[in-house]
């Protein structure tokens, strides 16, 4: 077994860089704050704001936002890492969540993955040249009923073909929502609007 | 009290506490990795679980529950009904410990918390004597989270006490646990280490060989450590601590729990202030002044040397021109022998409370709580004794002064004679005290390291760090809390309760205890003060 080691002493960005968080994504993430008991709680918006904003929560981003919630950017990292969804460094500007479960592997899921990963030359949790799109795959999407399946952003797509890949990759409205968004992780529009009540 | 009943034994337990607390207080050994009696309660090792009696929802008969419940969680109520004697919570025991062993790289001769650790003393009593995993392991890395502690993830039970510890004790919360399921691991933010002043207890609350002290990193097997109750000398919270040593040799400091005094921490800086005591520059042997050179004298011919100087000192000079300097690094026991044979002698001289070290403001934990929410305290005062010394020195009667006082009297001359104590780990002698020497004709220094103060002294007498004694200090609060010899004193040196015994008039050994008993006629304060502070109930 070979033993892995991390020097943990030493920052994993540049502590000098200028801020990442522009004034307005300070201002949506103290939006949220009246909603809950305490700042912490706003961790998870936050997060979504970030990643909404900047394609993922980066170290750097991380410490600003433990700065704007008042807690430690270890409390953030602890949060971040617990979820998937969440990503630490650049993405695509297109993410493809390719279901691994097993209705999707009966049904042919893993040919689908094979046929993207051939078809942009890129393996799981990598991103293409290009920067278009980033492949990852997930457990259960919760959409066994159109197996296989998978995701373009947050689009899904139902019974997915090998052979419709070339095209549905092509296509630019490919991560266009066919029904509204959750405005679960909007800032409440009332607050929002009236931002000077809101304290930082 | 509330009575509740364990395995069909009735115990009587203290209200509030939780099952498992009250189990292991009467004597039960039970499995636990995440519940620690000085932080919150999660359940999330699941180790402690008990089977428990409730009411049937429709016929209301007493019946045991078919699911188990964690003893950590579930505080006592009068007339419980639990058990841990049962196959299902043994199963349920052998399933945890098998489970914790999964990726376990079993690197137990090559870890420091080998002979210590939960994980050994479980599997053996709780676990199975096979693992049955036979797929690859995960390997989590090794990672140097701080200057003074390694975090082995490979070997981390996920118990989150040491989590939990930042949280809540120190408030400094460096440390998180990140990703989920299999590969979570304990972890800080890149670039923001473990490092406050009191993040030696993570390694103390770490049931097993995660967590590494830096400074105990491969020096020792454990079990060739034996350990002596003892109190810190560090500042005048007063923790009580374990002194570890082998073969005479101090290889570290651990807490003992002390309610109300340390509860179960201390800071670094008294984990690891220890060091000097293996100074290869102590003073070891007592020494004269003839002329300009100093000479050793045996210990035997002590006693008379100094009865026999400040007599004739006081005989040409009256008793109101002796001082005696009381160092806050002596034991209660210490001062009271010297403050008696001093007023035995010269009954008008002045007791001085000694140079009280003192560094910034007393700091809190968890940083930046108010003051009812105040977890642990480090204080200013960098000796243990000062309240000691102080009242040793106001209760013998007679003139009295602090150190300051002191230095302005003596230089204009108002002592020509004085016994000064020392003791401390660091330099210490003021400046101002070259201008005091000079004041002097007899000067008596007892003292750890030499200085200004032992090159000018008549007699030097070696003093020995409190490992190396016995007595009580008592702290910032008056809580006066013995101490025991953990180690033996260097090669011709002498205990400083032994040689001040002896110049008392005494014959025979000294220890703490008798001399505490003499005291105690005067001073109630110092009757029945007892052992060194209570064995903890919770030991881990
Ligand atoms: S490092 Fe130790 S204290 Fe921390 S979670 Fe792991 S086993 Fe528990
Ligand atoms: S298994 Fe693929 S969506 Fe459920
Ligand atoms: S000690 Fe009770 S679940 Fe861990």
């Amino acid at each position: 077994m070979a033993w892995k080691t991390i020097d943990r002493n030493e920052p994993a960005f540049d502590a000098d860089a200028p801020n990442v968080l522009s004034d307005a994504v300070r201002e949506k993430i103290r939006s949220f704050f009246p909603r809950y008991e305490t700042k912490q709680a706003a961790l998870l918006p936050a997060l979504h704001v970030v990643q909404e904003t900047l394609g993922h929560v980066s170290f750097k981003a991380m410490t600003e936002v433990a700065e704007v919630l008042e807690i430690h950017p270890s409390q953030v990292f602890d949060t971040l890492s617990f979820y998937t969804h969440f990503w630490t460094h650049p993405k695509g500007k297109k993410t493809i969540t390719v279901c691994r479960s097993i209705t999707c592997e009966l049904l042919g899921g893993r040919e689908v993955l094979d046929a993207i990963k051939k078809h942009l030359g890129v393996g799981e949790h990598e991103t293409t040249a290009d920067g278009e799109y980033s492949l990852v795959t997930e457990e259960c999407l919760a959409g066994c009923d159109h197996s296989p399946c998978m995701l373009i952003n947050e689009k899904l797509h139902k019974r997915v073909q090998p052979a419709d890949i070339p095209k549905l990759l092509a296509d630019t409205d490919n991560d266009k929502l066919d029904m509204p968004r959750s405005t679960l992780f909007d800032a409440p529009a009332d607050v929002a609007s009236d931002g000077a009540s809101v304290t930082s | 009290m509330a009575k509740i009943t364990i395995d069909e034994k009735v115990i009587e337990c203290r209200d509030g506490v939780p099952v498992l607390q009250a189990a292991i207080e009467a004597g039960w050994d039970i499995p636990h990795y995440c519940y620690h009696p000085g932080l919150s309660v999660t359940a999330s090792c699941r180790l402690c679980l008990m089977e428990m009696q409730l009411p049937h929802p429709k016929t209301g008969e007493m019946g045991w529950v078919p699911k188990l419940f964690p003893s950590c969680q579930t505080p006592v109520r009068d007339g419980m009904i639990v058990r841990f004697d049962s196959e299902v919570v043994r199963d349920n025991q052998k399933s945890c410990m098998e489970y914790f062993l999964i990726d376990h790289p079993l690197d137990c001769p090559v870890c420091d918390q080998a002979g210590e650790c939960y994980l050994q003393d479980y599997s053996q009593k709780f676990g199975n004597s096979k693992s049955r995993m036979v797929e690859q392991k995960l390997v989590g890395p090794k990672k140097d989270i701080g200057p003074k502690t390694y975090l082995y993830s490979d070997r981390c039970v996920m118990c989150t006490r040491c989590v939990r510890f930042t949280e809540e004790i120190s408030g400094t919360h460096e440390l998180c646990s990140v990703n989920r399921g299999a590969r979570r691991e304990i972890d800080v933010f890149p670039g923001m280490p473990l490092d406050n002043p009191i993040q030696g207890n993570v390694v103390d609350v770490c049931p097993v060989g995660s967590l590494l002290d830096k400074d105990f990193f491969f020096k020792q097997r454990v079990w060739f450590l034996s350990g002596t109750p003892s109190v810190c000398p560090g500042c005048s919270t007063g923790c009580a601590i374990r002194v570890d040593q082998n073969e005479n040799t101090v290889f570290r400091l651990k807490p003992r729990s002390n309610p109300g005094v340390n509860d179960w921490w201390m800071c670094d800086e008294g984990r690891f202030g220890f060091k000097y005591i293996h100074d290869e520059k102590r003073l070891t042997a007592p020494t004269v002044r003839r002329g300009a050179d100093t000479e050793e004298v045996r210990w035997d011919d002590v006693p008379e040397i100094v009865s026999f100087r400040f007599e004739q000192h006081v005989a040409k000079h009256g008793d109101d021109s002796v001082a005696v300097v009381l160092s806050p690094m002596m034991s209660c026991e210490e001062a009271w022998l010297l403050v008696k044979f001093i007023r035995g002698i010269a009954p008008a001289a002045t007791a001085v409370t000694g140079f009280v070290p003192t560094v910034g403001e007393a700091q809190h934990f968890p940083v930046g709580c108010d003051a009812e929410n105040v977890k642990f305290t480090i204080l200013p005062e960098k000796c243990p004794n000062r309240r000691g010394v102080e009242l040793i020195a106001e209760r013998a009667g007679g003139e009295t002064c602090g150190f300051d006082e002191f230095v302005k009297r003596a230089t204009s001359g108002a002592f020509s004679a004085a016994w000064i104590v020392g003791g401390y780990p660091e330099a210490w002698v003021p400046k101002e005290m070259t201008k005091v020497v000079k004041q002097l004709e007899t000067l008596v220094v007892q003292d750890i390291f030499a200085n200004t103060l032992t090159a000018a002294a008549s007699l030097v007498l070696p003093a020995c760090a409190w490992v190396e004694r016995d007595g009580s200090f008592m702290n910032h609060a008056g809580k006066v809390q013995p101490f025991e010899r953990a180690i033996r004193v260097r090669d011709g040196a002498k205990r400083d309760g032994q040689y001040l015994f002896e110049i008392s008039g005494h014959v025979g050994l000294y220890s703490g205890d008798h001399v505490r008993e003499m005291m105690a006629d005067e001073m109630k304060e110092f009757a029945n003060i007892g052992d060194a502070p209570p064995k903890p109930v919770h030991q881990h």
